[in-house]
């Protein structure tokens, strides 16, 4: 090989030096490619054959639109700090996966899909409203509902048949339950620790039990109250006699290995655990059933994960992202896209939900029915980016990992009534 | 007499062109040093000095993602320090870095000196030892989670076998104190070849003879050769692993993610998860940079000490 002579090593380290300079002075990457390329970044989806179906749909809309469609897919919760840094530097992907009130926290950022969301409501009789809610911002739809995920209840039929249980109808019997089941070696599995699953469950229960964490007007904390401590009660209780310690440890997946390890009896989850064992042919799958999540004293709730498709308004291919979504929406791509994740992604559009793939598996028969009692977080308020932010913070979390770890329930409660009222004002302070 | 080009001409001698004369004008030495150095001083303010620059502004400003906001002094530095999640955070990374850097030192040495012996298989052996270090962290500390998992910990599983625990054995991550231990354990593991071998190529041989003819036992040459003979390199390594030590990410974000109930965050795990995950990039920087000046003063203090010795 030969040598550098130092000054062409010179010549080259000024001139990258230079190139970095003006990159940093223009504010922008420089353009490699200069074919037609989308961007979209996503989560690894729970059950991974969803995703190969997705970049397939990429791929035929590439070859239709003749451009690049890339599908770059994250870890779930790595997705807000990257979302952040898409935001923070006005640069990244054409167009993202939204969870939850991404759609408002982002608002600003976000362009309009009004003509999408219509044209694709009224093709498909409309959309559920908790999904709807999630998009619809003061300033139009920013975000176009792409699916909803139920979250009931998936428990293992033999461990109840031991104990002769019947499977719990309320959050009180899960309790009891989990008493008996926890002293025969098979706890029960709820997270309390910095994982969307922790949210999705306590959102869940404090609303059976009639607490809420925000006034209906969206401006009062409303977390400190008779109802919430009756809530943390129900936690530390158990926590201490149905639970392991290591609920508080646990991120989204720990529970789905608790139950296929045949360890746990009964975990409040998607479906993802029975096909999880159904792709790797886990014996255990025939163990695994499901059924509607608990109720409470004010009825039954439910806090599913609601997912959208956001465009970047400083994406320069909106339009053509436009145009993707509606592809994934085409019905024979949706529901090629609700097979492979078998059954997992419950479309937020009533016509497509009327997919067989429910009704013909008995463990997934009663899933739809979770859209009847489904509310965005937040509720009775309004998704806002105040609630995005009491999820991305782990507050309801905290307070009940407080609680259960010795913290008195009042002084927990009146630590997250500040952390809420701190992120209402749109200044959620550390912790 | 002054010749002028024309007569250089005649001569057939080269004109000095602008490219000859440019050329002259970079060769001097004033501008050729300087010329050298802007590359790196270049790369140094674009990588270094900007994001620093920023950093200090955010911390002073009510700055959110993708929304800037006005200048607000100290406020968010006041604000951090009325937390109790921030102030748990200094505390854990004082603990974390108290007995890490303890533990690092002394078994670095003791490593080094077991190194230092002459073996069969040496070099194997030591380039065996450098792996924790060479190993991505992020990929190293997936490994150390799996053992450390509530359902499958091999620790456990060894532990409870072998006797030495009962069943179920402890929940490394669940549990504060336990997953405090997990991220030293981790953090120790991984930094521990950079002390062993940094210490091992300053060992130094040949005073051990004299000494061992003056009839020094191991420890007397240890105490009264070996160590003052290292204090020097051992000053710079601990105050680099000092500084790596504080600032670690890597290893509580993939084992804990400052859990269970914030008891292993450290400065920028939790500035990572206000600034970024919350969207408060104010009050991040406020945290991250918090530690600044006391580091700051830890560099100047043991520096002065190196240049003494």
């Amino acid at each position: 090989m030969r040598a550098t002579s130092r000054r062409e090593f010179l010549r080259a380290a000024s001139g990258a030096t230079a190139g970095v300079a003006s990159w940093l002075a223009l504010g922008k990457a420089p353009a490699f490619a200069q074919k037609r390329e989308l961007t979209f970044l996503s989560w690894n989806h729970f059950v991974p054959v969803s995703d190969d179906e997705l970049r397939r749909q990429a791929e035929a809309f590439g070859k239709l639109a003749s451009c690049e469609v890339r599908v770059d897919t994250i870890a779930h919760l790595q997705m807000p700090a990257k979302i952040a840094a898409e935001a923070q530097s006005q640069s990244g992907h054409d167009m993202y996966r939204t969870a939850g009130a991404d759609t408002f926290l982002y608002e600003h950022l976000h362009a309009n899909v009004d003509d999408v969301v219509e044209k694709l409501g009224k093709q498909y009789g409309g959309w559920y409203p908790f999904s709807a809610e999630m998009a619809k911002t003061k300033s139009g739809w920013k975000a176009v509902p792409w699916f909803w995920i139920s979250f009931p209840a998936t428990y293992n039929m033999a461990h109840f048949k031991k104990a002769g249980l019947e499977t719990p109808k309320t959050w009180d019997e899960l309790l009891k339950s989990g008493r008996i089941l926890k002293r025969q070696g098979n706890p029960v599995g709820i997270a309390i620790s910095h994982c969307a699953d922790a949210h999705s469950t306590f959102w869940s229960v404090a609303w059976s039990y009639g607490a809420k964490v925000i006034e209906a007007d969206g401006k009062t904390p409303a977390i400190n109250s008779d109802r919430t401590a009756q809530v943390i009660e129900w936690y530390k209780e158990l926590y201490r006699d149905a639970m392991e310690p290591e609920v508080l440890s646990w991120d989204d997946a720990s529970n789905n290995r608790c139950i296929l390890a045949g360890k746990c009896s009964w975990i409040h989850n998607p479906i993802s655990p029975y096909n999880a064992a159904l792709a790797n042919k886990m014996p255990i799958a025939d163990e695994i059933n499901h059924h509607n999540s608990p109720a409470g004293p004010a009825g039954t709730h439910s806090a599913p994960p609601i997912l959208g498709l956001g465009v970047w308004k400083f994406s320069k291919n909106v339009e053509l992202a436009k145009e993707f979504i509606q592809f994934l929406f085409r019905k024979e791509n949706f529901d090629a896209w609700i097979v492979a994740s078998n059954a997992f992604n419950h479309p937020p559009l009533k016509n497509l939900a009327d997919h067989p793939i429910w009704a013909r598996n008995p463990k997934f028969a009663m899933l739809p029915k979770e859209a009847e009692f489904a509310h965005p977080r937040g509720w009775p308020a309004k998704p806002s980016d105040a609630v995005q932010r009491i999820d991305d913070n782990y507050i309801l979390a905290d307070m009940v990992a407080k609680a259960v770890n010795g913290m008195p329930t009042k002084r927990a409660m009146e630590w997250a009534e500040q952390q809420v009222a701190l992120a209402l004002k749109g200044q959620l302070k550390v912790g | 007499m002054a010749v002028g080009p024309r007569a250089l001409e005649v001569t057939g001698l080269h004109v000095p062109g602008r490219l000859a004369r440019a050329r002259e004008w970079w060769e001097q030495e004033h501008v050729f040093g300087y010329g050298l150095i802007v590359p790196a001083l270049l790369l140094l303010t674009c990588l270094v000095a900007y994001p620093f620059g920023m950093a200090i502004y955010f911390s002073l400003s009510d700055y959110w993602v993708g929304s800037p906001g006005g200048f607000v002094g100290l406020a968010n530095y006041r604000d951090i320090l009325a937390n109790d999640v921030f102030r748990q955070t200094i505390q854990n990374s004082f603990v974390f870095t108290g007995i890490a850097l303890t533990l690092k030192t002394v078994l670095g040495v003791w490593l080094a000196l077991l190194l230092a012996r002459d073996m069969r298989f040496k070099r194997l052996i030591r380039g065996a030892v450098l792996l924790p270090w060479v190993i991505p962290t992020a990929l190293s500390t997936l490994g150390w989670w799996w053992m450390f998992d509530s359902l499958y910990s091999v620790v456990n599983w060894t532990a409870i076998r072998l006797g030495i625990l009962s069943p179920p054995g402890p929940n490394w991550l669940g549990q504060s104190a336990y997953a405090m231990a997990a991220v030293i354990t981790v953090n120790v593991w991984r930094g521990l070849p950079f002390f062993a071998i940094t210490v091992l190529v300053s060992i130094p041989r040949e005073f051990h003879e004299a000494a061992e003819v003056d009839g020094a036992g191991p420890w007397g040459r240890f105490w009264h050769v070996t160590l003052p003979l290292l204090r020097p390199v051992l000053a710079v390594v601990i105050l680099f692993s000092t500084i790596f030590t504080f600032s670690d990410f890597n290893i509580v974000y993939v084992l804990t993610r400052g859990g269970p109930v914030n008891m292993t965050h450290l400065f920028a795990t939790l500035a990572y998860q206000i600034g970024l995950n919350g969207g408060n990039l104010g009050q991040g920087a406020a945290i991250s940079l918090f530690l600044f000046p006391l580091l700051g003063a830890v560099v100047f203090l043991q520096l002065r000490y190196i240049r003494k010795e």
